[in-house]
């Protein structure tokens, strides 16, 4: 179990070191304060897993920093049953000249093993990491992944009561992290507590039982991770949207056939498709940087209770620039009863790189898991096409999309 | 305290500074054997310098000698463990390590290597049909207490270098005129009345003189002196803890 409370860490920023000295015998300030963390509250029951996220510099790695004790915070008493190993301190004191085994001594050791530890545990280190005969070889001829596994592997025999993982997990390859990840939860089956720092939402949301999410050091949110993860989704999209262009109408005409390749189950039928601009005006093409809204009606031939309906927007060279569905999008469309049509309308704004580009269409029934049904009724393939012209008030680039950069050149 | 760290540390020191080498560990007897020969043979067989109050060509030899090991340990206790946190910071940032324990492995490290060049020198000694006295058996007694200044010094530079970098050149410096105010390639009684009372205050002072006692007068050391030192080690590490106690979260953000 971890329990901190109101745990805060100011760094003081010094000139040099020796002002911190200076400080001290003469009582003067030389200093100025950075708010790392404030004020964080938080408790890890055994068998839980904990989810922290923020934006960079929000202060998480201090905040793990202190609950493996490498940083002594401020204010605020930290409560920790047993012995903490985090996955940041993988490999730590690993020598390249050393054979691994010897790495393992030494690497078990400083994360808190005894010698007669390691010498019963070391057959299952060399056993998980799968390193073989390369455990005799200096590390040095080692490949990076075979580092991280016999890292892993150290740290994941050391017995720790709470687990304190880092992005780190996403390096080796990904039969090696799915190994990983499996051993985790066994970890966590057992009853112990995991605190879990990533960028990666879904892993966030699939992985732990709570979340906080920390920005500039204070706790902003704390409870489900859905939650939290929307919460803090939201705030970066609005911090996103700032200096996005206002969009405009461009030529407008209709089109002709199209041919299209589609599955379907014949459960559900995809009676109409059509594409707007933002004045309502169907289109067949459009100046890129400009807002699209995009409705199709789906007819049901019985009932679906969990119905999601995806959208894909491919180019010329049938490569995906765009795809996604109502279920990745955590939107939860209304349940058909059969005959009944369901409209979809879908609005976004299109900055691609001109081109002619195809829409395909998905649907599906009850969504589990990141993106996957139990039920895909449909999937059609260039239900319609676009064509994407160059925006005269645009910048020239290429590539796939614009990503509209702010650039600053200065002389120094 | 984490036995297990301190021992690992010590094994770690040994087996790194001589890994890639086919010798490897006994590297580190073949360093001190060389040395020891050339003072012997230098000093004693080919300048012939005669040490006052003895009668043996070896006299002046083992006079340097008993106490080049013995400073070298402590000389090396100290500027080592003046940097260790610097040195070791891939391991203190990643890792909760008590900060304390760090300079009691490089005391660990030195100690061996103090045995290993003792043990040489004993050898060699032995060659020279020297007369080996019960008083030889003192020497861990005095090495002790030379060791505990040692750490208790160390440790306190090693705090302090943190803030100021440039000590750690500052304590090398140190040691090379500490070398020259102690009486280990001359002897004390030659110095000038003046030199002979400021020298009364150089802690190594009294451990080398205990050392030449034991090796080379072959008479019990003074231990008046050696109290002294070992009191003054004392109090330093008690003052390092106090110290260590209201600048620890200090050390640990500027590492």
């Amino acid at each position: 179990m971890i329990k901190i409370e109101g745990i805060s860490k100011k760094f003081r920023l010094y000139h040099s070191p020796a002002d911190r000295l200076r400080e001290i015998l003469f009582h003067t300030s030389y200093h100025k304060d950075f708010t790392a963390l404030e004020n964080i509250s938080f408790e890890v029951r055994n068998g839980e897993t904990l989810g922290i996220i923020g934006q960079n510099g929000a202060g998480k790695s201090t905040l793990l920093k202190i609950l493996s004790g490498i940083v002594i915070p401020d204010a605020g008493t930290i409560h920790i049953d047993g012995k903490v190993t985090g996955l940041l301190e993988l490999g730590t004191g690993f020598n390249t000249e050393m054979t691994g085994l010897e790495n393992i001594y030494m690497n078990g050791t400083l994360i808190g093993m005894t010698h007669d530890e390691i010498d019963r545990k070391k057959e299952a280190i060399i056993d998980f990491s799968e390193l073989g005969d390369f455990i005799n070889e200096p590390i040095k001829t080692y490949s990076s992944g075979m580092v991280m596994r016999l890292a892993f592997s150290i740290a994941i025999h050391a017995d720790p009561t709470c687990f304190l993982v880092d992005e780190a997990l996403s390096v080796g390859d990904a039969y090696f992290q799915q190994k990983c990840m499996r051993k985790i939860q066994e970890f966590r089956a057992a009853g112990g507590s995991i605190v879990f720092v990533s960028h990666d939402m879904n892993a966030v949301k699939t992985l732990c039982d709570m979340a906080i999410m920390i920005d500039h050091g204070k706790m902003i949110d704390y409870g489900e991770p859905k939650d939290v993860v929307d919460f803090y989704q939201n705030m970066v999209l609005k911090k996103m949207h700032q200096g996005d262009v206002p969009a405009e109408i461009s030529k407008v005409e209709k089109s002709s056939n199209v041919k299209n390749s589609s599955i379907s189950t014949g459960e559900v039928e995809l009676v109409l498709f059509k594409i707007f601009n933002d004045k309502d005006e169907e289109i067949l093409y459009m100046d890129s940087e400009h807002p699209i809204k995009i409705i199709f009606e789906v007819k049901a031939h019985k009932d679906l209770d969990d119905p999601h309906y995806g959208l894909m927007i491919r180019n010329n060279l049938g490569l995906s620039v765009f795809e996604t569905n109502t279920y990745c999008m955590n939107l939860k469309p209304e349940k058909i009863a059969e005959g009944k049509i369901a409209r979809i309308e879908w609005v976004m704004n299109f900055p691609l790189y001109p081109g002619t580009y195809s829409f395909s269409v998905g649907i599906a029934n009850r969504g589990f898991d990141i993106g996957s049904f139990e039920e895909y009724l449909l999937l059609s393939h260039d239900v319609d096409i676009i064509k994407v012209l160059l925006n005269s008030q645009s910048i020239r680039y290429s590539g796939i999309f614009n990503m509209k950069p702010a650039v600053h050149c200065f002389i120094k | 305290m984490n036995f297990s760290l301190i021992i690992e540390l010590t094994k770690r020191d040994f087996i790194e500074r001589y890994s890639g080498s086919a010798l490897g560990f006994v590297w580190s007897f073949i360093y001190p054997l060389i040395n020891i020969l050339i003072y012997m043979i230098v000093f004693g067989t080919l300048m012939g310098a005669r040490l006052p109050g003895t009668d043996t060509v070896w006299g002046y030899g083992v006079y340097l000698i008993a106490g080049l090991i013995p400073w070298t340990a402590f000389a090396n206790t100290v500027t080592r463990s003046s940097t260790v946190f610097l040195d070791k910071k891939h391991i203190i940032s990643k890792i909760r390590v008590d900060l304390a324990t760090l300079p009691i492995f490089i005391v660990l490290s030195e100690t061996i290597t103090f045995c290993v060049t003792f043990m040489i020198f004993l050898g060699i000694l032995s060659l020279t049909g020297y007369l080996f006295t019960p008083l030889l058996l003192l020497i861990p007694l005095v090495y002790i207490v030379q060791q505990v200044f040692a750490y208790a010094l160390g440790f306190f530079l090693g705090m302090l270098v943190v803030f100021f970098r440039d000590l750690k050149e500052v304590v090398s410096i140190l040691f090379q005129v500490w070398f020259w105010f102690t009486p280990i390639v001359y002897v004390y009684q030659i110095l000038p009345q003046l030199a002979q009372d400021m020298l009364i205050w150089n802690p190594m002072l009294s451990v080398v003189s205990a050392y030449h006692d034991i090796f080379v007068y072959q008479k019990i050391p003074s231990f008046f002196f050696l109290t002294h030192v070992l009191v003054a080690g004392i109090v330093l590490i008690i003052l390092d803890c106090l110290i260590y106690k209201k600048l620890e979260k200090d050390i640990r953000d500027f590492i």
